[in-house]
């Protein structure tokens, strides 16, 4: 901020907008707060009470978990199916992004509105043709085939977002790169992907989250315990009847926790890569 | 990307696109009728099994020749009698497994399931859960199990070996279909350049592919049906009815349709000279496969599927039924909840609902923490951020706990306040609130999130001309901040108005459709027809129908947002 604010005094602190955003905070956080709770209390009810904060501090629910038979099977076997998707995801985002964003070629238009179209394919009833799809693919069970259906759910967001990025990127710098040489590769290698840290930081994110946290899927198409991911067995724990809920409240911490730490990493990117191309000018 | 060789002299710049892409194609074509034969003979013989296991139960005289040919160590077998129910499993309905077990020694015994017992016996019949009742032994031999009255099992085993014929007759057939086409195509290139050749001769050679396909395909199947029906006759001595003509395998020609066109297109445009192009469909089509095999495909499918109507394993034909009985509400009035306009109508209230109060909350928070004096503001943006970072169906089922009448803490604090306790979920008005609270607790990150990115890009020098010239906050708030929102807001909105009609996870999770479905929106309806009644081309039709209501929404709003990015100028 330049010119007469400086000379201002400093402003008083704003108690009232610091309350309310503290009340909002509070009840924002207190689910959240309510499953830290209960994965560090022993027992397998759910808390009452209100306070939020956890009275026992037991690691008894995370060693049940880590003694599950095939526990660090299922973890990585999320690891790497969100890393791969993630990579993939990415990977098919971007190329298609930078085509659609600098290149007009017949069918343009018609890939834009595909992209936006199959947003709205009601994603759970994909589920039988998709089974039938990786069945005669013969990547049922696999962790390609879980893959393979994240990288392309991802897609669509990934190349808006994406495009809308690339859309305000000067051409300027690429027509200038032209004239002295450089190939359309090396433009989009060196010029283009190194400018779009943030949108390409946020696209990342949300190719892994979708990877990561996805369960009906993974569950529709692994039978087998030892090809599931995280959070299929976090799903063991929620009974037609009864909830193991310490055990699933640690459980979901773990699975949380690899999510939130990226959120917050790359919080700052989310709110300049979401948006750029939004507004012009 | 200029590059030589293949922009060399005409002949050579027509040759390799159509002949790769021919290649290509007669590849994938063959793959795919592999598959195809295989998953045929893999029915047929499934089938084959079946109809004289069938025949075997029904029947003395067969069981006494096969009882014969037992006995000479050859042919199916009588397995004394094993029912095994497995107790409500957790899978999806389609994915239930009935089991007959070869355990004789079980015979006789009560209806206890043992839940290892059963698992093992299942693998022991080896892979496969689309036919409950048939298994695969080793590879080739199919094996079905039919209860013959109340003490024996008949079991047949089938060799898929019998009945497979000449597949190599088929495989020339497709050869031939793709150099058919080639071959008009490189006629048509000769002819000199025009702008129809490239695309006719890809149209040729799709065509010729898949007439090559269906010729195959009829072939094999007509070889098939004689050979398993001749297998079941020598068998049992009774003639099999023929098989029902199984919609999936017709089903099954819409999947590889689609790459085979995506790649004969694709190959017409790169042949044709506009390079610019080749280079844009170079960096387009890794993802557009994509899409296309694992999102285009299994929609078509789904498509294809609301025309059928499924029962028992098989899948009849029944053309426009399920969209007229939907849409008639046949059997249930109006206003049931089980109907499509009740359903229909809960959603669009939930959506209008939840976007409206993403929104408001979002870009409240977000213009609270634009203030740039404001101290803390990072700590609070990242407080707030967290229920979008934590996955929705953990948090969705804490919140159906903190709703629960008894121990919920929702109650807890109004029993504090002096309220009785509230049976949230047995009332409608009272379990779309809970919904509708969890929907907003996981909504308004994303909404003000972008808010706040919006919000940075508008220039503040415009504020301090407003305040110079006097005008209120509210003034400002309307015509300045609203308008240059508009452009970045308006799709976040769209899209979350789509993700939110579609939000199946808080839904099923918190109010679980209580009380008696009326919470359920279109998507968990559709899902409950499909999972709990096994009515997939019902449920299919559901989905269909909601696809175009979206479609229909995204229409109208395509108007807005054009107009909204007109305004920015």
């Amino acid at each position: 901020m330049s010119g007469p604010r400086d000379a201002e005094p400093k402003p008083p602190v704003r108690w009232g907008t610091h309350l309310f955003l503290a009340s909002f905070a509070v009840v924002t956080l207190f689910p959240v707060l309510w499953v830290v709770k209960m994965a560090f209390r022993p027992e397998q009810t759910f808390a009452t009470g209100l306070n939020p904060l956890p009275t026992v501090f037991s690691l008894d629910n995370f060693r049940d978990l880590f003694a599950a038979p095939h526990f660090w099977q299922q973890m990585l076997n999320s690891v790497i199916v969100a890393a791969v998707t993630t990579a993939a995801g990415v990977f098919l985002a971007c190329t298609a992004a930078y085509a659609f964003s600098r290149f007009r070629f017949p069918g343009r238009r018609a890939g834009l509105m595909a992209f936006l179209v199959t947003q709205m394919f009601p994603g759970t009833m994909m589920m039988i043709p998709l089974y039938h799809v990786l069945d005669q693919l013969g990547l049922l069970d696999h962790l390609a085939g879980l893959v393979l259906v994240y990288s392309t759910t991802a897609i669509p967001f990934c190349v808006f977002q994406l495009k809308g990025y690339f859309d305000t990127i000067p051409r300027d710098l690429e027509e200038s790169a032209l004239m002295d040489g450089a190939s359309q590769f090396t433009i989009f290698w060196r010029i283009i992907l190194p400018l779009s840290r943030p949108a390409i930081a946020v696209t990342a994110l949300f190719s892994f989250m979708t990877a990561w946290n996805e369960y009906i899927l993974a569950a529709t198409f692994m039978s087998d315990e030892a090809s599931y991911t995280l959070p299929v067995q976090l799903q063991q724990y929620v009974g037609d009847y009864t909830t193991e809920w310490g055990h699933f409240a640690a459980g979901a911490l773990l699975v949380s926790a690899p999510v939130m730490a990226l959120f917050f990493l790359l919080q700052r990117h989310l709110v300049g890569g979401l948006t750029a191309g939004g507004v012009k000018g | 990307m200029q590059t030589g060789a293949l922009d060399a002299g005409a002949p050579r710049v027509g040759l390799l696109g159509p002949l790769l892409t021919t290649l290509l194609a007669a590849g994938l074509a063959l793959v795919v009728f592999g598959r195809f034969a295989a998953e045929r003979a893999d029915a047929v013989t499934a089938w084959a099994a079946q109809a004289a296991a069938e025949a075997l139960a029904r029947d003395a005289a067969p069981r006494a020749r096969v009882a014969a040919l037992a006995e000479a160590g050859d042919g199916p077998a009588l397995l004394p009698r094993v029912v095994v129910d497995d107790p409500a499993p957790r899978k999806y309905a389609f994915l239930r497994v009935l089991r007959y077990a070869a355990h004789p020694e079980r015979a006789g015994q009560g209806l206890a399931p043992d839940r290892d017992a059963d698992k093992a016996a299942a693998d022991a019949f080896g892979r496969g859960a689309r036919r409950p009742d048939l298994r695969w032994v080793g590879g080739d031999v199919a094996r079905a199990a039919v209860p013959a009255g109340p003490d024996a099992v008949a079991v047949v085993d089938a060799r898929r070996a019998e009945l497979l014929a000449s597949p190599a007759l088929h495989f020339v057939a497709v050869l031939a279909g793709a150099l058919l086409g080639l071959l008009a195509w490189l006629a048509l290139l000769r002819r000199g350049p025009s702008r129809w050749a490239a695309p006719a001769g890809a149209a040729l050679t799709g065509a010729g592919v898949l007439a090559a396909l269906w010729w195959g395909a009829s072939a094999l199947a007509a070889a098939t049906d004689a050979a398993a029906k001749g297998l079941a006759l020598r068998t049992t001595g009774v003639p099999a009815p023929p098989p029902v003509a199984a919609g999936e395998w017709a089903l099954l020609f819409a999947a590889p349709l689609l790459p085979l066109v995506v790649f004969a297109v694709i190959g017409a445009m790169s042949a044709s000279r506009r390079s610019p192009h080749r280079v844009a469909y170079a960096y387009v089509t890794p993802a557009m496969l994509g899409m296309a095999v694992l999102i285009l495909v299994p929609f078509g499918l789904g498509v294809a599927l609301a025309f059928t109507r499924h029962e028992h394993g098989t899948f009849t034909f029944v053309g426009l039924q399920n969209f007229v009985r939907i849409l008639k509400s046949e059997g249930f009035a109006l206003t049931h909840p089980l109907s499509f306009y009740f359903t229909l109508g809960v959603t669009i209230l939930w959506t209008g609902l939840n976007v409206a109060l993403h929104a408001a909350i979002g870009l409240g928070l977000a213009l609270i923490l634009r203030e740039p004096t404001l101290r803390l503001k990072g700590v609070y943006r990242v407080l707030l951020i967290v229920p979008w970072a934590v996955p929705n169906y953990i948090t969705a089922l804490i919140w159906k706990g903190m709703f629960n009448k008894q121990y919920g803490l929702i109650n807890h604090l109004l029993g504090l306040v002096g309220v009785e306790p509230v049976g949230w979920f047995s009332q409608f008005w009272t379990a779309f609130a809970a919904n509708v609270t969890t929907n907003t607790w996981l909504g308004f990150p994303f909404m003000m999130v972008v808010a706040l990115g919006a919000l940075q890009s508008i220039p503040r020098d415009l504020y301090e001309a407003a305040d110079v010239d006097g005008a209120t906050r509210w003034q400002q708030f309307r015509h300045i901040t609203l308008p240059l929102l508009r452009p970045a807001l308006l799709p976040a909105i769209i899209l979350g108005s789509v993700w939110t009609f579609n939000m199946f996870n808080i839904i099923y999770l918190v109010s679980g459709g209580q009380p008696n479905g009326a919470t359920d929106i279109l998507i968990v309806e559709a899902y409950r027809w499909a999972f709990e009644q096994d009515r997939y081309g019902y449920a299919a039709a559901y989905s269909v129908l909601i696809f175009l209501v979206l479609l229909a929404y995204s229409g109208l709003t395509n108007r807005l947002s054009r107009s909204a990015e007109g305004a920015y100028g």
